[in-house]
């Protein structure tokens, strides 16, 4: 009886534990299995059968109707184009068209292609939902709460039929945001990181996405990007691998922080990220979209325009105040000797100098114990 | 020429309690503001040092943020000038009265108090060196003071204000200023940890402090056995009349005291 209690212990703990792993891999099954027990999914894949009656009507390249607005809209659907989307193989028109399942279709309430499009996109997120619940933390989402009806949606970005992986092709990436932010995407592809893009579609270069995120894109003008704007440039600029490439320097990140200005930005990281850091970060000297090359005449960091760019905050520079900054290097005998001989004079010193009153204070503390 | 007999004699018939002035309010006044100005550029100056530290950014957050700490720094760093002028005023007032006795000033004498004390501290000695006013220690704590006064007062300016210097010199005396600052705050740091809280608290012939400095007084026997040129000069002397040019400046207090 002595043991018995133990075991009848163990044994109900172990069947606690078999009980409690396995209601709790039901309970992720259950929540994977959900999005496929949505009714107009549940077709699975797509069956070129059911979508003949559609393109009956919607494959005649004529087919359009005039809105309330006065837009004539295509209706119109290459099954083709359609086809070869990421979604050819696996939906049917009416697994996102639902209000249209019956023919004749019920009337459309909507006065304009643009609130169509409003209108209709949620239907992405019974898929997307992940996606979809990023995209209401963004600034996108905040104009368009805004009333700014230009706000978009999934399908402005990704278009309704013509889906692809927008990830497959980095070009198109920015291609997209250019739809809207055309003088911006104008300035990037002028840029050192956008002209290699255009170029030689560079896979090193930032695109939009890089800097600014996918669905959750946050404001750029906020407090709290600026600061994080240092440790997004350093991601890559402190990569060696990556730099050494370029033949760039990866110790840019460390040579700012050590400086006035970054010893600045680095305590400001520290307090909170909420506060408007005034010193200048990465992009004040080296531009935002618009940042060249350091051997580029547009530079604003080559040595004939630095002193255009440091009297931005101090306007009383003279010409000998640029070289203050000592252009992410590390002071050398080389590069800014008299700093590098001031550190190693300290260097010296410092040890030197304390030893040598460390030793006298032995010398009289052996005599007073002597003299004990 | 004092004798060491004289000073012996002096030591025989001393009376034990008594106390005498040996800095002037003024003098403990300058040193109380060296002190705070010190410990407050330290605590502000030092984060900005090791910013990486948490301890650092802790003070920094305590403060209000970095922009606080400098604005800190900078108010303390004025203070610090002022006291400097103060001190180039006060020695210059009693050039001018008369007064000045240059008991700071090195001489070939302190050089060999050095020695004499080596020999006295390794034991090839039995007798301590006799110092006057300030020995040689004093006197190469003072002017380490002055030339690290003066190094962070110009490169601590050359940082505040850097476009002014930089219309003359070349701009790389900017982050050479900032090297020396550093370097220089972190030499005066370990010096006073070191040097100056042994001399004056930790040792043991001080401990747990010699606090003269605050109270203006010393005690007769203690002025004895570490100033006895001095003692001796003030006693054996005699007081001067009137304001005599052998006078040092805290001569009046001495005098006030004894009466």
């Amino acid at each position: 009886m002595v043991r018995i209690g133990p075991l009848i212990f163990l044994g109900g703990l172990a069947a606690a534990m078999v009980l409690l792993v396995a209601t709790g891999r039901l309970a992720t099954m259950g929540h994977a299995a959900m999005p496929a027990a949505d009714p107009p999914l549940a077709s699975g894949s797509r069956t070129a059968a059911a979508d003949r009656d559609c393109l009956t009507c919607h494959g005649d390249p004529t087919l359009s109707m005039t809105l309330g607005s006065g837009e004539t809209i295509s209706l119109y659907v290459d099954r083709d184009v359609y086809g070869r989307s990421v979604h050819g193989d696996k939906l049917n028109c009416n697994d996102c068209h639902v209000r249209n399942q019956t023919y004749p279709h019920s009337p459309l309430e909507v006065y304009s292609a643009r609130d169509f499009a409003r209108a209709e996109y949620e239907l992405c997120k019974r898929c997307h939902f992940e996606n979809y619940t990023r995209t209401l933390d963004s600034v996108h989402y905040e104009q368009m709460a805004a009333g700014n009806s230009a706000a978009p949606v999934c399908t402005d970005c990704h278009t309704a039929h013509e889906v692809k992986r927008l990830e497959e092709s980095r070009t198109q990436i920015a291609k997209t945001c250019a739809e809207c932010h055309g003088q911006i995407y104008g300035e990037y592809v002028e840029s050192v990181h956008g002209s290699a893009l255009e170029a030689e579609d560079n896979p090193d270069v930032p695109v939009c996405i890089t800097c600014h995120g996918v669905h959750d894109i946050h404001s750029a003008t906020t407090a709290s990007f600026r600061l994080g704007s240092l440790d997004l440039c350093s991601e890559c600029h402190t990569n060696k691998e990556l730099m050494d490439r370029y033949g760039i320097s990866s110790n840019v990140l460390k040579t700012y922080l050590d400086d006035f200005h970054g010893k600045t930005a680095g305590f400001y990281q520290k307090q909170s990220s909420e506060l408007w850091v005034q010193t200048p970060v990465c992009i004040d000297c080296h531009g935002v979209h618009d940042i060249r090359a350091v051997d580029d005449p547009n530079s604003r960091v080559i040595k004939e325009n630095l002193l255009t760019t440091c009297r931005q905050c101090h306007p009383d520079a003279s010409t000998n105040f640029p070289s203050a900054w000592l252009s992410h290097y590390e002071p050398s005998l080389k590069k800014a000797p008299l700093v590098y001989l001031v550190r190693e004079y300290y260097r010296f010193l410092i040890p030197v100098m304390i030893g040598g009153l460390l030793m006298h204070i032995t010398l009289d503390l052996w005599r007073l114990a002597r003299n004990r | 020429m004092r004798s060491l007999e004289t000073v012996v004699e002096i030591k025989r018939t001393a009376p034990a309690e008594e106390h005498v002035v040996r800095f002037s309010v003024s003098q403990r006044f300058e040193h109380f503001l060296t002190m705070m100005c010190f410990l407050v550029l330290l605590l502000t100056g030092l984060p900005q040092k090791f910013d990486e530290a948490s301890l650092s950014v802790w003070i920094v957050n305590s403060l209000g943020g970095i922009d606080n700490v400098r604005f800190l720094h900078r108010v303390f760093a004025c203070v610090f000038i002022f006291g400097s002028v103060y001190h180039l005023g006060a020695v210059g007032l009693s050039l001018l009265r008369g007064r000045f006795r240059p008991t700071m000033v090195p001489t070939l004498r302190d050089f060999v108090d050095a020695l004499a004390m080596l020999r006295y501290s390794v034991g090839l000695s039995s007798e301590k060196p006799a110092f006057d006013r300030y020995d040689y220690r004093q006197k190469f704590e003072y002017w380490g003071i002055v030339y690290g006064g003066v190094i962070m007062i110009v490169t601590g300016l050359t940082l505040w204000f850097p476009t002014y210097l930089t219309r003359l010199l070349p701009g790389e005396i900017v982050p050479a200023a900032k090297e020396m600052h550093s370097g220089e705050a972190l030499l005066a740091l370990l010096v006073i940890v070191t040097w100056h809280l042994y001399s004056v608290m930790l040792s043991p012939t001080h401990f747990p402090g010699d606090w003269s400095i605050f109270t203006g007084r010393i005690s007769r026997e203690k002025m004895i056995e570490e100033h006895p040129l001095e003692y001796a000069r003030l006693t054996a002397v005699g007081l001067p009349e009137g304001p005599a040019e052998n006078e040092a400046p805290g001569a009046e207090d001495n005098r006030r005291e004894r009466v």
